[in-house]
């Protein structure tokens, strides 16, 4: 006998899993990657010396890999998923595929992949995977993150 | 700074950890550039009224550590091609952090010198805030 999928009994949105949203562009600024770079404790001369990162493999300065976590974004898709009383980031899957330079625009997109539910012997948990693109003035994609956040209820 | 090369690791090889002792100032700082205005990440009151001791930091910046562990390893000339990272604990300012990382396989199929490593990041009471897994591409000695 097949069991019931306990997604079957949430309340989201269902028409915007899978439809890619543009959610802004972004300017990597010297600024945001210094102080970004400042705030989690990183010291290498790539992101700060313009010096160094001129002698550097890229000759202009980059960002440090997570700096898009940092970047403010237009709200993307929301599945408006009616459950739970708190939200949690439960993971992070980032593909890199070139660094964010200095001076480069950054266009995002982004999409709901997939809501799911399980219940387990802590009760049920909701997950909302999140599949976010970015690309560059040139066209290519540098990065893409899948982020998925949990929504519980604390109350349970 | 130094370079590591592929043909130097092996199954097994472990990154020397690096440790973090993010301040009160860096939480500060991280939550100002991202820009976020969600309370348990900026505020005591707010972090204390959802069951927490105190603010608590965003995983996203713990999931930075990670980055500078893997980036400062793989040198120069190495590049982080993925990093994929369960939030388990949270993590808050003045907790003294150990990012590790382990080399689990090697890989040259599609010509690329890819390191695959377990990494994660465990507090001062040997607590796992962090647990994943990471891509580096490393150059080769020719």
């Amino acid at each position: 006998m097949l069991e019931a999928d306990p997604t079957d009994a949430i309340d989201f949105d269902r028409s915007v899993i899978g439809v890619s949203y543009d959610v802004g562009t972004h300017e990597v600024t010297e600024q945001q990657v210094a102080e970004f770079a400042r705030a989690i404790g990183e010291t290498n001369p790539l992101y700060l010396s313009t010096e160094a990162a001129k002698n550097g493999p890229h000759g202009v300065l980059i960002a440090p890999p997570t700096y898009y976590t940092s970047i403010r974004l237009q709200a993307g898709p929301d599945p408006k998923i009616v459950f739970g009383t708190m939200g949690f980031n439960a993971s992070q899957h980032c593909e890199f595929y070139e660094p964010m330079c200095v001076g480069d625009t950054i266009r995002a997109k982004e999409q709901i992949s997939r809501v799911f539910a399980k219940t387990g012997r802590t009760g049920t948990l909701v997950f909302a995977v999140r599949q976010t693109t970015y690309v560059n003035q040139h066209g290519r994609i540098v990065m893409m993150v899948e982020s998925s956040n949990v929504r519980r209820d604390m109350g349970q | 700074m130094s370079q590591v090369y592929f043909e130097d690791v092996d199954l097994g090889y472990e990154l020397a950890p690096l440790i973090k002792e993010p301040t009160r100032e860096q939480l500060d700082a991280f939550t100002k550039v991202w820009d976020t205005s969600t309370g348990r990440f900026i505020s005591d009151e707010a972090a204390r009224a959802e069951g927490f001791t105190g603010v608590i930091l965003p995983g996203n910046m713990s999931m930075a550590f990670l980055a500078q562990l893997l980036t400062e390893w793989a040198g120069p000339s190495g590049k982080l091609r993925r990093l994929e990272v369960n939030f388990r604990r949270w993590v808050q300012p003045g907790d003294r952090l150990a990012c590790m990382g382990l080399v689990t396989d090697t890989d040259t199929n599609d010509g690329e010198n890819k390191v695959m490593l377990d990494v994660h990041i465990e507090n001062q009471n040997g607590e796992r805030a962090l647990q994943g897994t990471a891509i580096v591409v490393l150059p080769g000695k020719r």
